[in-house]
Protein backbone atom coordinates (compact mmCIF):
# COMPACT_ATOMS: atom_id res chain seq x y z
CA UNK A 1 0.00 0.00 0.00
CA UNK A 2 1.27 3.41 -0.95
CA UNK A 3 -0.44 5.06 2.05
CA UNK A 4 1.42 2.78 4.45
CA UNK A 5 4.73 3.65 2.84
CA UNK A 6 3.85 7.35 3.22
CA UNK A 7 2.93 6.83 6.85
CA UNK A 8 6.14 4.94 7.53
CA UNK A 9 8.34 7.57 5.88
CA UNK A 10 6.55 10.54 7.46
CA UNK A 11 6.49 8.98 10.89
CA UNK A 12 10.22 8.25 10.76
CA UNK A 13 10.89 11.87 9.79
CA UNK A 14 8.60 13.11 12.57
CA UNK A 15 10.23 10.92 15.22
CA UNK A 16 13.67 12.11 14.10
CA UNK A 17 12.42 15.71 14.21
CA UNK A 18 11.06 15.25 17.74
CA UNK A 19 14.53 14.09 18.74
CA UNK A 20 15.94 17.34 17.36
CA UNK A 21 17.03 16.35 13.81
CA UNK A 22 16.59 19.64 11.93
CA UNK A 23 17.37 18.14 8.51
CA UNK A 24 14.67 15.49 8.89
CA UNK A 25 12.29 18.19 10.13
CA UNK A 26 12.95 20.36 7.10
CA UNK A 27 12.31 17.41 4.79
CA UNK A 28 9.11 16.55 6.63
CA UNK A 29 7.77 20.10 6.35
CA UNK A 30 8.71 20.35 2.67
CA UNK A 31 7.04 17.03 1.88
CA UNK A 32 3.91 17.89 3.85
CA UNK A 33 3.60 21.14 1.91
CA UNK A 34 3.28 19.12 -1.29
CA UNK A 35 0.41 17.11 0.14
CA UNK A 36 -1.33 19.91 2.00
CA UNK A 37 -1.47 22.45 -0.82
CA UNK A 38 -3.71 20.40 -3.17
CA UNK A 39 -5.73 19.09 -0.21
CA UNK A 40 -6.65 22.60 0.92
CA UNK A 41 -7.04 23.89 -2.64
CA UNK A 42 -9.61 21.20 -3.37
CA UNK A 43 -11.59 22.28 -0.32
CA UNK A 44 -11.76 25.96 -1.25
CA UNK A 45 -13.78 27.53 -4.04
CA UNK A 46 -11.65 29.01 -6.87
CA UNK A 47 -12.27 32.54 -5.53
CA UNK A 48 -10.58 31.54 -2.27
CA UNK A 49 -7.77 29.52 -3.84
CA UNK A 50 -5.26 32.03 -2.50
CA UNK A 51 -6.16 30.93 1.04
CA UNK A 52 -4.62 27.52 0.43
CA UNK A 53 -1.11 28.85 0.94
CA UNK A 54 -2.15 30.54 4.22
CA UNK A 55 -3.67 27.30 5.39
CA UNK A 56 -0.54 25.34 4.53
CA UNK A 57 1.47 27.78 6.61
CA UNK A 58 -1.00 27.75 9.50
CA UNK A 59 -0.85 23.96 9.51
CA UNK A 60 2.96 23.86 9.48
CA UNK A 61 3.00 26.41 12.29
CA UNK A 62 0.50 24.36 14.31
CA UNK A 63 2.57 21.23 13.72
CA UNK A 64 5.54 23.14 15.12
CA UNK A 65 3.93 24.64 18.22
CA UNK A 66 1.73 21.61 19.00
CA UNK A 67 4.21 18.85 18.18
CA UNK A 68 4.31 17.76 21.82
CA UNK A 69 0.71 16.56 21.45
CA UNK A 70 1.78 13.92 18.92
CA UNK A 71 1.68 10.55 20.68
CA UNK A 72 4.69 8.64 19.32
CA UNK A 73 2.87 5.32 19.48
CA UNK A 74 0.12 6.46 17.12
CA UNK A 75 0.01 7.04 13.33
CA UNK A 76 1.54 10.36 12.33
CA UNK A 77 -0.61 10.87 9.24
CA UNK A 78 -3.77 10.62 11.37
CA UNK A 79 -2.43 13.25 13.77
CA UNK A 80 -1.41 15.56 10.95
CA UNK A 81 -4.77 15.06 9.27
CA UNK A 82 -6.54 16.09 12.49
CA UNK A 83 -4.37 19.21 12.76
CA UNK A 84 -4.98 20.19 9.12
CA UNK A 85 -8.71 19.51 9.43
CA UNK A 86 -8.89 21.61 12.60
CA UNK A 87 -7.04 24.47 10.89
CA UNK A 88 -9.31 24.26 7.87
CA UNK A 89 -12.54 24.32 9.89
CA UNK A 90 -11.19 27.17 12.01
CA UNK A 91 -10.11 29.16 8.94
CA UNK A 92 -13.41 28.64 7.17
CA UNK A 93 -15.37 29.78 10.21
CA UNK A 94 -13.20 32.83 10.81
CA UNK A 95 -13.38 33.98 7.21
CA UNK A 96 -16.99 32.91 6.67
CA UNK A 97 -15.94 31.03 3.54
CA UNK A 98 -18.23 28.59 1.83
CA UNK A 99 -16.16 25.43 1.40
CA UNK A 100 -16.45 23.40 -1.81
CA UNK A 101 -16.28 20.14 0.09
CA UNK A 102 -18.43 19.43 3.10
CA UNK A 103 -16.63 20.05 6.40
CA UNK A 104 -17.20 16.48 7.50
CA UNK A 105 -15.70 15.04 4.32
CA UNK A 106 -12.49 13.57 5.61
CA UNK A 107 -10.77 12.54 2.40
CA UNK A 108 -7.24 11.56 3.38
CA UNK A 109 -4.54 14.18 2.91
CA UNK A 110 -2.02 11.64 1.77
CA UNK A 111 -4.02 10.39 -1.20
CA UNK A 112 -2.67 13.10 -3.52
CA UNK A 113 0.55 14.96 -3.87
CA UNK A 114 1.32 17.69 -6.36
CA UNK A 115 4.93 16.78 -7.06
CA UNK A 116 4.46 16.83 -10.85
CA UNK A 117 2.04 13.90 -10.70
CA UNK A 118 4.26 11.09 -9.60
CA UNK A 119 1.85 8.40 -10.81
CA UNK A 120 1.64 9.90 -14.31
CA UNK A 121 5.40 10.01 -14.45
CA UNK A 122 5.60 6.32 -13.61
CA UNK A 123 3.14 5.52 -16.42
CA UNK A 124 5.20 7.49 -18.91
CA UNK A 125 8.34 5.65 -17.87
CA UNK A 126 6.59 2.32 -18.33
CA UNK A 127 5.33 3.25 -21.79
CA UNK A 128 8.69 4.53 -22.95
CA UNK A 129 10.36 1.17 -22.29
CA UNK A 130 8.57 0.03 -25.47
CA UNK A 131 10.85 2.08 -27.77
CA UNK A 132 14.67 2.10 -28.09
CA UNK A 133 16.46 3.81 -25.25
CA UNK A 134 17.76 6.74 -27.26
CA UNK A 135 14.34 7.40 -28.77
CA UNK A 136 12.79 7.26 -25.30
CA UNK A 137 15.33 9.80 -24.03
CA UNK A 138 14.65 12.12 -26.94
CA UNK A 139 10.89 11.93 -26.42
CA UNK A 140 11.24 12.54 -22.68
CA UNK A 141 13.51 15.51 -23.18
CA UNK A 142 11.53 17.23 -25.89
CA UNK A 143 7.96 16.38 -25.00
CA UNK A 144 8.06 16.28 -21.18
CA UNK A 145 11.04 18.24 -19.93
CA UNK A 146 10.58 20.96 -22.50
CA UNK A 147 13.94 20.86 -24.27
CA UNK A 148 14.09 21.94 -27.92
CA UNK A 149 14.82 19.37 -30.60
CA UNK A 150 18.17 21.03 -31.28
CA UNK A 151 19.20 20.71 -27.60
CA UNK A 152 18.11 17.08 -27.39
CA UNK A 153 19.91 16.24 -30.62
CA UNK A 154 23.10 17.91 -29.38
CA UNK A 155 22.97 15.92 -26.14
CA UNK A 156 22.94 12.68 -28.09
CA UNK A 157 25.44 13.83 -30.71
CA UNK A 158 23.10 13.34 -33.67
CA UNK A 159 21.74 15.75 -36.25
CA UNK A 160 18.52 17.65 -35.68
CA UNK A 161 16.88 15.85 -38.61
CA UNK A 162 17.85 12.44 -37.22
CA UNK A 163 16.38 13.43 -33.85
CA UNK A 164 13.12 14.60 -35.46
CA UNK A 165 12.80 11.34 -37.39
CA UNK A 166 13.60 9.28 -34.33
CA UNK A 167 11.02 11.08 -32.19
CA UNK A 168 8.40 10.84 -34.90
CA UNK A 169 8.97 7.09 -35.38
CA UNK A 170 8.99 6.47 -31.67
CA UNK A 171 5.72 8.30 -31.09
CA UNK A 172 4.15 6.55 -34.07
CA UNK A 173 5.07 3.13 -32.77
CA UNK A 174 3.73 4.04 -29.31
CA UNK A 175 0.46 5.20 -30.91
CA UNK A 176 0.17 1.89 -32.71
CA UNK A 177 0.94 0.00 -29.56
CA UNK A 178 -1.27 1.90 -27.07
CA UNK A 179 -3.81 4.04 -28.89
CA UNK A 180 -4.90 1.60 -31.57
CA UNK A 181 -3.07 3.37 -34.39
CA UNK A 182 -2.52 7.04 -35.23
CA UNK A 183 -5.04 8.92 -37.34
CA UNK B 1 6.90 32.46 1.75
CA UNK B 2 6.23 28.88 2.79
CA UNK B 3 9.89 28.04 2.22
CA UNK B 4 10.94 30.87 4.52
CA UNK B 5 8.58 29.52 7.15
CA UNK B 6 10.10 26.05 6.78
CA UNK B 7 13.59 27.53 7.14
CA UNK B 8 12.56 29.41 10.26
CA UNK B 9 10.77 26.49 11.89
CA UNK B 10 13.56 24.01 11.26
CA UNK B 11 16.11 26.49 12.60
CA UNK B 12 14.02 26.88 15.76
CA UNK B 13 13.57 23.14 16.29
CA UNK B 14 14.29 21.87 19.77
CA UNK B 15 14.01 18.25 20.88
CA UNK B 16 10.67 17.25 22.39
CA UNK B 17 10.89 14.73 25.24
CA UNK B 18 8.84 11.55 25.07
CA UNK B 19 5.40 11.79 26.68
CA UNK B 20 5.86 15.57 26.82
CA UNK B 21 2.13 16.20 27.22
CA UNK B 22 1.82 13.95 30.27
CA UNK B 23 4.93 15.45 31.85
CA UNK B 24 3.53 18.95 31.47
CA UNK B 25 0.24 17.84 32.96
CA UNK B 26 2.00 16.38 36.02
CA UNK B 27 4.00 19.58 36.45
CA UNK B 28 0.85 21.73 36.29
CA UNK B 29 -0.92 19.38 38.71
CA UNK B 30 1.92 19.60 41.25
CA UNK B 31 2.13 23.40 41.11
CA UNK B 32 -1.63 23.86 41.09
CA UNK B 33 -2.15 21.49 44.03
CA UNK B 34 0.24 23.56 46.16
CA UNK B 35 -1.91 26.62 45.47
CA UNK B 36 -5.13 24.74 46.19
CA UNK B 37 -3.79 23.30 49.45
CA UNK B 38 -2.65 26.78 50.53
CA UNK B 39 -6.23 28.05 50.13
CA UNK B 40 -7.03 25.92 53.21
CA UNK B 41 -5.02 27.76 55.89
CA UNK B 42 -5.02 31.14 54.10
CA UNK B 43 -8.66 31.47 53.11
CA UNK B 44 -10.81 28.75 54.67
CA UNK B 45 -9.20 28.98 58.14
CA UNK B 46 -8.34 32.67 58.47
CA UNK B 47 -11.03 34.36 56.35
CA UNK B 48 -13.94 31.92 56.65
CA UNK B 49 -13.08 30.67 60.14
CA UNK B 50 -13.02 26.95 59.43
CA UNK B 51 -10.49 25.04 61.54
CA UNK B 52 -8.47 22.25 59.91
CA UNK B 53 -9.95 18.78 60.44
CA UNK B 54 -13.58 19.73 61.01
CA UNK B 55 -14.82 16.18 60.48
CA UNK B 56 -11.86 14.17 61.76
CA UNK B 57 -12.77 10.76 63.07
CA UNK B 58 -16.07 10.65 61.22
CA UNK B 59 -16.34 7.87 58.64
CA UNK B 60 -17.96 10.33 56.24
CA UNK B 61 -14.70 12.26 56.10
CA UNK B 62 -13.12 9.29 54.34
CA UNK B 63 -16.18 8.94 52.15
CA UNK B 64 -15.83 12.55 51.03
CA UNK B 65 -12.14 12.07 50.41
CA UNK B 66 -12.71 8.93 48.33
CA UNK B 67 -15.54 10.49 46.32
CA UNK B 68 -13.74 13.74 45.51
CA UNK B 69 -10.39 12.13 44.74
CA UNK B 70 -12.24 9.58 42.59
CA UNK B 71 -13.82 12.37 40.53
CA UNK B 72 -10.53 14.24 40.37
CA UNK B 73 -8.74 11.12 39.14
CA UNK B 74 -11.32 10.65 36.39
CA UNK B 75 -10.60 14.27 35.41
CA UNK B 76 -6.90 13.48 35.43
CA UNK B 77 -7.54 10.60 33.00
CA UNK B 78 -9.87 12.75 30.89
CA UNK B 79 -7.44 15.66 30.35
CA UNK B 80 -4.82 13.82 28.25
CA UNK B 81 -7.59 11.85 26.52
CA UNK B 82 -9.08 15.15 25.31
CA UNK B 83 -5.96 17.26 24.76
CA UNK B 84 -4.81 15.91 21.41
CA UNK B 85 -6.17 16.78 17.97
CA UNK B 86 -6.58 13.14 16.96
CA UNK B 87 -8.16 11.82 20.15
CA UNK B 88 -11.56 12.43 21.64
CA UNK B 89 -12.34 9.99 24.42
CA UNK B 90 -15.04 11.11 26.82
CA UNK B 91 -15.59 7.91 28.77
CA UNK B 92 -13.84 9.29 31.90
CA UNK B 93 -16.33 12.17 31.91
CA UNK B 94 -19.26 9.82 31.48
CA UNK B 95 -17.92 7.67 34.30
CA UNK B 96 -17.68 10.76 36.52
CA UNK B 97 -21.31 11.54 35.77
CA UNK B 98 -22.31 7.98 36.63
CA UNK B 99 -20.36 8.18 39.90
CA UNK B 100 -22.21 11.36 40.86
CA UNK B 101 -25.56 9.76 40.09
CA UNK B 102 -24.59 6.74 42.20
CA UNK B 103 -23.64 9.01 45.12
CA UNK B 104 -26.98 10.81 44.83
CA UNK B 105 -28.87 7.50 44.90
CA UNK B 106 -27.01 6.26 47.97
CA UNK B 107 -27.42 9.68 49.61
CA UNK B 108 -31.13 9.75 48.91
CA UNK B 109 -31.56 6.30 50.48
CA UNK B 110 -29.78 7.54 53.62
CA UNK B 111 -31.89 10.68 53.66
CA UNK B 112 -35.03 8.55 53.34
CA UNK B 113 -33.97 6.46 56.37
CA UNK B 114 -33.57 9.67 58.39
CA UNK B 115 -37.18 10.51 57.44
CA UNK B 116 -36.27 13.34 55.04
CA UNK B 117 -34.93 15.55 57.81
CA UNK B 118 -33.95 18.89 56.28
CA UNK B 119 -30.77 19.03 58.35
CA UNK B 120 -29.45 15.90 56.63
CA UNK B 121 -29.68 17.57 53.24
CA UNK B 122 -28.68 21.09 54.20
CA UNK B 123 -26.30 20.55 57.13
CA UNK B 124 -25.05 23.92 58.35
CA UNK B 125 -23.05 25.05 55.34
CA UNK B 126 -24.99 23.96 52.24
CA UNK B 127 -25.20 27.41 50.70
CA UNK B 128 -21.51 28.22 50.98
CA UNK B 129 -20.11 24.76 50.30
CA UNK B 130 -20.22 24.82 46.44
CA UNK B 131 -18.72 28.32 46.31
CA UNK B 132 -15.91 27.48 48.70
CA UNK B 133 -15.11 24.40 46.62
CA UNK B 134 -14.78 26.62 43.53
CA UNK B 135 -12.51 29.00 45.45
CA UNK B 136 -10.37 26.12 46.70
CA UNK B 137 -10.15 24.63 43.20
CA UNK B 138 -9.41 27.94 41.47
CA UNK B 139 -5.57 27.95 41.75
CA UNK B 140 -5.35 24.41 40.37
CA UNK B 141 -7.79 25.20 37.56
CA UNK B 142 -5.85 28.33 36.61
CA UNK B 143 -2.49 26.53 36.44
CA UNK B 144 -4.01 23.63 34.51
CA UNK B 145 -5.72 25.80 31.90
CA UNK B 146 -2.57 27.91 31.56
CA UNK B 147 -0.48 24.82 30.82
CA UNK B 148 -3.12 23.37 28.53
CA UNK B 149 -2.79 26.31 26.17
CA UNK B 150 0.21 24.42 24.81
CA UNK B 151 -2.00 21.43 24.01
CA UNK B 152 -4.14 21.03 20.91
CA UNK B 153 -7.54 19.65 21.98
CA UNK B 154 -9.96 18.43 19.34
CA UNK B 155 -12.62 20.23 21.41
CA UNK B 156 -11.40 23.11 23.60
CA UNK B 157 -14.69 23.09 25.52
CA UNK B 158 -14.45 19.42 26.46
CA UNK B 159 -10.77 19.76 27.38
CA UNK B 160 -11.73 22.67 29.65
CA UNK B 161 -14.49 20.57 31.18
CA UNK B 162 -12.00 17.80 31.93
CA UNK B 163 -9.62 20.31 33.53
CA UNK B 164 -12.52 21.65 35.61
CA UNK B 165 -13.43 18.15 36.79
CA UNK B 166 -9.80 17.50 37.74
CA UNK B 167 -9.48 20.80 39.61
CA UNK B 168 -12.95 20.51 41.15
CA UNK B 169 -12.35 16.98 42.42
CA UNK B 170 -8.99 17.69 44.03
CA UNK B 171 -10.18 21.12 45.19
CA UNK B 172 -13.14 19.51 46.95
CA UNK B 173 -10.78 16.95 48.51
CA UNK B 174 -8.70 19.79 49.94
CA UNK B 175 -11.87 21.53 51.11
CA UNK B 176 -13.07 18.35 52.86
CA UNK B 177 -10.34 18.87 55.51
CA UNK B 178 -12.10 22.06 56.57
CA UNK B 179 -15.68 20.82 56.36
CA UNK B 180 -17.61 19.46 59.36
CA UNK B 181 -20.56 18.00 57.48
CA UNK B 182 -21.17 14.29 58.08
CA UNK B 183 -24.10 13.26 55.88
CA UNK B 184 -23.88 11.33 52.63
CA UNK B 185 -26.74 13.29 51.12
CA UNK B 186 -24.97 16.55 51.88
CA UNK B 187 -21.85 15.38 50.08
CA UNK B 188 -23.74 13.89 47.13
CA UNK B 189 -25.62 17.16 46.61
CA UNK B 190 -23.34 20.04 47.53
CA UNK B 191 -19.92 18.60 46.84
CA UNK B 192 -21.17 17.33 43.48
CA UNK B 193 -22.62 20.76 42.74
CA UNK B 194 -19.33 22.49 43.64
CA UNK B 195 -17.33 20.12 41.43
CA UNK B 196 -19.86 20.41 38.60
CA UNK B 197 -19.72 24.22 38.74
CA UNK B 198 -15.92 24.10 38.64
CA UNK B 199 -16.12 21.79 35.62
CA UNK B 200 -18.59 24.16 33.97
CA UNK B 201 -16.28 27.09 34.66
CA UNK B 202 -13.42 25.14 33.10
CA UNK B 203 -15.54 24.40 30.02
CA UNK B 204 -16.50 28.06 29.57
CA UNK B 205 -12.94 29.32 29.99
CA UNK B 206 -11.53 26.46 27.94
CA UNK B 207 -13.83 27.23 25.04
CA UNK B 208 -11.98 30.51 24.53
CA UNK B 209 -8.60 29.99 26.17
CA UNK B 210 -7.78 26.60 24.68
CA UNK B 211 -8.58 27.51 21.08
CA UNK B 212 -5.69 26.95 18.71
Amino acid sequence: MQADATEKRMRELMLAALDGDAAAYRRLLAELTRYLRPWFAKRLSPSHASHAEDLVQETLLALHTKRSTYDRSRPFTAWLHAVAHHKFVDHVRRHAIRPTVHLDDDAPIFAFDDSAHAADRRDVDAVLTEVPERTADLIRQTRIEGASIAEAAARHGISETAAKVSIHRGLKSLMNRFAGGSK
Amino acid sequence: MTNELIDRLSAELEPTPERALEKRLWLALSIGLVGTILIGPLVLDVLVGRPFGGAWGNSMFWGKLAYTIGLGTLGLIAVPALSRPDQYRIWPLLLAGALAVLALIVGTLGWMRSDWAMSVLMGGTALVCPWLIIVTAAPLLAVLLGMMRRFAPASPTMAGLAAGLLAGGFGAAAYAFYCGETSMMFMATWYSLGIALTALLGAIIGRYLLRW
